[in-house]
């Protein structure tokens, strides 16, 4: 056998290293691309072929429609801002006042990213519903006649499920940017005399601000999306836009009107994602 | 790499059979960035067998005409020829080359047996080849014992040799060097640069083109050096030569450092190849011919060539007031003034130490000195 | 390092220990506490039984494990092939377009969930692709949703991988496959099982497209649990929740701790 190692060269090949994408393309708009145009299609074009705004419009200008879409906002901005103000605290106190253990919570909580949202509906109606420990103990321990706390039934509850299950999506960028904060510039601020309060203002928050906007508006995007706390809550009058293509969809088989929902909660959706890749590029960056 | 037995035996069976012509050549090739030009238009030719370093300050362009080379960037113009043919349009992978780089780039998953025959392995070599040259790639670094080891379990020192090793297992038409030793910290690089330069020794037709912005590792290890700047070829010469003749004002201060002092030619001196020049009111006579009387240059000569004792060789002698002295040890550094210009100089034994102020005679060599072209704005 | 007395530093965290309690440990213990009660009317439960478990080892709801570990699988799997082979291409594309298809693989994570489902059952309830009622568009639908994640996280892992390693490979010979499947893909490993265990975990939680497409038969864990709940079983629902996040975690954690000897910094 020879000593040499076989290095025959090779006429350059044609160049298609840019076509290596079209799989896994080709797949993404089969099965993703293709359907959200059916939503529109379906939307907006009737049985005969031709276009008609005519059913769309009513749909949309429904009341069922207009209080869904209500509800969407009220419940996404109230969560999100929820998830701030919590996200904030807890992100504060584990990095800058760490206790024992305070890496094992943090990493608990990021667990819980990967944790369905409907368990802590769940866990709520035992926790916070008519029949549970909080209800028990106070008609027990008061002497009520009827349970005294009620608010899981209602827009309420969902925003505090959503507040829970969303809290760690602010959480771990703001730790990610606190982490980066120079600790010796708190230092020097303490020895200057500013107080833990000021600190935070003008030193910690400027830093994190990116990391806030971010983590708030992947919540806002991921609160108006949601749909298995809705479901599981299951109140009466708390009906969203993913809710309502559901019942429209399943329970009415009206799949028109579910495409015609479906169509704006959709752009609403890559509205709001368009705004977070923004946030996250222009302040990330 | 302790025993340097093993080298010899090792020589003699791993030294490479250079294909015809295993250098390197750069005709005209240039490169652009995002339309931004990072190398002009360099033509030079990599000798087989010998080693040439590429150095300059960073964005001088040395790594990019090292990776063009290496078929990680297209020229925008000009070819690349590897062992004499053309290889400018051949993908990496089929160009028969090996590297080393800074961060040594050992494959993290892969034992150092595995890593040296990675190459080989790669290029379909039978079982029996590999094991061989496993074998005596890992014995030329001196590390045999360490091949069922990880690469994390090794020192940066032993991974930039399992890295040398791998490279030179496949037994590469040039070898190529970017910035080897800058991981290490500075008295393991000292060893290795005189390993590489054994090894080099030993390996008399391993082609090896060497990118480095530390001149030492240069003149050491280089038979030739080529300078770039602003992506640009400034000098190019044989090491002693570039090192004692340098061509202009910037070779002249990135190898070594150098006194460039403002001379004005008288002309020729009585010695062929000597021209005699004056500072201020000093005269004095330097190696250099093709000087014009009157026309305005630049002396240069290194520190350590100026002594305060003269003799017959060093026959010249320039008066300057010493400004700062500082003894360090092994070395003494002087700084005098001559007018408006510094004078350093590099003393080895100074028994009685002058003081700040003392107007003080300087002696060298005319032919440790010689003059430069003054290039215009620099 | 903030708050420097030991009296403030106990009320910090005290005040931390509430909120975290209340959010995010009473949901678990509850949860774990309801899944093995006989009967919870009052503060605390009466009575301690495995009857849930039993009864969700055994019939439907052991059908629902089995329907969401092989939907799990399946979508993870394809969500790692394509996610890789995606991130991989794109590397090589850098430049406005490569950004612009890099953007076009996120966008399924920020669709609704019910929206992706209905555009399925649209979208597959005709020719020529018919779908519909088929375990397949439940595969699809999981698919769908947990691609973009796969590939965020492969990206991100490939953005961590020093250019130098495949730079050296194909320096000493090694042609792209060859490259691929012995450096760049054993390199970027810890990702990819990451990535699979993340894809795989959210694809067992997955119930708002699975809702839209399911076929009787195959019920998921999520939907079996919303069955089970809304029938007023909150018991059993809670034991399968149990069952649920237990897998979810070892999931999680357990490829996370895989032993891969990798991982090459930049």
């Amino acid at each position: 056998m020879s000593d040499a190692v076989a290095l025959a060269p090779r006429a350059a090949k044609v160049d298609l290293a840019g076509w290596w994408i079209a799989p896994p393309l080709i797949v993404l708009a089969l099965l993703f691309l293709y359907p959200l145009t059916l939503i529109a299609r379906a939307a907006l074009i009737d049985d005969s072929g031709g276009l008609n705004l005519a059913a769309a419009f009513e749909v949309l200008d429904s009341r069922a429609f207009l209080d869904a879409l209500l509800n969407t906002a009220e419940i996404a901005v109230a969560s999100t801002a929820g998830c701030v103000v919590l996200g904030l605290t807890l992100g504060l106190i584990l990095a800058f006042a760490p206790f024992p253990g305070a890496g094992l919570v943090a990493r608990i909580v990021d667990t819980f990213i990967a944790l369905p949202t409907f368990l802590v509906t769940l866990a709520f109606t035992f926790l916070y519903g008519s029949a549970g420990i909080l209800n028990g103990a106070l008609t027990s321990g008061l002497g009520l006649d009827h349970p005294p706390v009620d608010f899981l039934y209602s827009a309420w509850g969902v925003v505090l499920a959503e507040v829970t299950v969303y809290t760690p999506f602010v959480l771990r960028p703001l730790l990610a940017a606190f982490s980066l904060v120079d600790r010796s510039q708190i230092e020097v601020a303490s020895l200057l005399g500013a107080r833990p309060l000021r600190i935070v203002r003008q030193v910690i928050l400027p830093a994190a601000l990116p990391a806030i906007v971010a983590g708030g508006s992947l919540c806002l995007l991921l609160t108006v999306n949601e749909f298995g706390i809705v479901l599981f809550i299951g109140a009466k009058g708390v009906i969203t836009l993913p809710l309502l293509i559901y019942d429209k969809a399943i329970q009415e088989s009206d799949y028109q009107a579910a495409c015609a929902i479906a169509m704006v909660n959709v752009a609403l959706s890559l509205g709001l994602f368009g705004l977070y890749r923004f946030a996250a590029r222009r302040l990330g960056g | 790499m302790t025993a340097a037995a093993a080298f010899h035996t090792a020589a003699d069976s791993v030294a490479p059979k250079a294909p015809a012509g295993s250098g390197v050549t750069f005709d005209r090739v240039s490169v652009a960035y995002r339309g931004a030009v990072v190398l002009k238009p360099l033509t030079m030719t990599v000798a087989a067998g010998e080693i040439l370093a590429m150095i300059g300050p960073s964005g001088s362009g040395k790594t990019t005409a090292l990776r063009a080379v290496a078929g990680f960037v297209r020229p925008a113009s000009g070819r690349i020829y590897i062992g004499g043919t053309d290889a400018t349009d051949l993908p990496p992978c089929e160009r028969g080359l090996a590297m080393v780089v800074q961060n040594y780039a050992l494959f993290p998953h892969m034992r150092v047996s595995e890593n040296v025959a990675f190459g080989l392995k790669a290029r379909g070599a039978g079982r029996d080849l590999i094991a061989r040259r496993v074998e005596e790639s890992l014995r030329i670094v001196g590390m045999s014992q360490y091949s069922r080891r990880f690469p994390r379990e090794l020192s940066g020192g032993q991974q930039q040799r399992v890295a040398i090793a791998r490279a030179l297992a496949v037994r590469p038409r040039v070898l190529l060097l970017d910035e080897p030793l800058s991981a290490l910290d500075a008295q393991i690089r000292r060893a290795m640069v005189e390993e590489v330069a054994r090894l080099h020794a030993d390996l008399p037709d391993l082609t090896i083109l060497y990118v480095t912005h530390d001149q030492s590792e240069a003149l050491t290890l280089a038979d030739r050096i080529a300078i770039l700047k602003d992506g640009e070829l400034s000098a190019i010469g044989r090491t002693g030569e570039l090192y004692h003749r340098p061509p202009n004002r910037f070779a002249a201060e990135f190898l070594g450092r150098a006194n460039l002092l403002p001379v004005v030619v008288e002309g020729k001196a009585r010695d062929h190849g000597f021209v005699g020049v004056r500072i201020g009111d000093a005269k004095v006579v330097v190696s250099g011919d093709d000087h014009p009387a009157g026309s305005r240059r630049l002396m240069c000569v290194r520190p350590q060539n100026l002594t305060l004792t003269g003799d017959a060789e060093r026959s010249n002698s320039i008066e300057a007031e010493l400004r700062e002295i500082h003894w360090q040890g092994e070395l003494t550094h002087l700084v005098a003034a001559i007018g408006e210009s510094i004078l350093r100089v590099v003393a080895t034994r100074l028994p009685n130490p002058p003081a700040r102020g003392d107007r003080l005679s300087f002696f060298f060599s005319p032919s440790d000195a010689n003059l430069i072209v003054e290039e215009a704005g620099v | 390092m903030l708050v420097w007395s030991l009296s403030g530093r106990v009320l910090v965290w005290s005040f931390a220990a509430l909120i975290l309690g209340v959010i995010f440990v009473a949901p678990l213990a509850v949860i774990m506490l309801a899944s093995v009660s006989q009967q919870w009317n009052g503060i605390l439960p009466t009575g301690f039984t495995l009857e849930h478990y039993r009864d969700a080892a055994g019939g439907a709801e052991r059908d629902a494990v089995f329907a969401s570990l092989v939907t799990g699988f399946v979508a993870s799997l394809l969500a790692l092939v394509t996610g890789a082979w995606a991130a991989l291409a794109l590397r090589a594309r850098a430049g406005r377009w490569g950004d612009a298809l890099g953007v076009l693989f996120f966008i399924p994570s920020a669709v609704p969930s019910v929206s992706v489902g209905l555009g399925l059952l649209v979208a597959f309830s005709q020719k020529p692709l018919l779908l519909n009622g088929t375990t397949a568009i439940v595969f699809v639908a999981h698919y769908v949703l947990i691609s973009a994640f796969a590939f965020g996280n492969i990206s991100a892992g490939l953005s961590r991988l020093a250019p130098d390693y495949e730079e050296v490979a194909s320096c000493l010979g090694a042609r792209p496959g060859y490259k691929l499947m012995h450096v760049t893909l054993p390199l970027i490993a810890p990702y990819l099982v990451a990535s699979f265990g993340l894809s795989f975990a959210l694809s067992m939680g997955e119930l708002g497209a699975t809702v839209m497409v399911y076929p009787p038969g195959w019920v998921t864990m999520p939907v079996a649990i919303f069955g089970l709940t809304d029938r007023g079983d909150i018991f059993t629902g809670a034991a399968l929740t149990m069952i649920l996040v237990v897998t979810t975690l070892i999931l999680l954690l357990g490829l996370e701790r895989a032993p891969i000897r990798s991982a090459a910094p930049r």
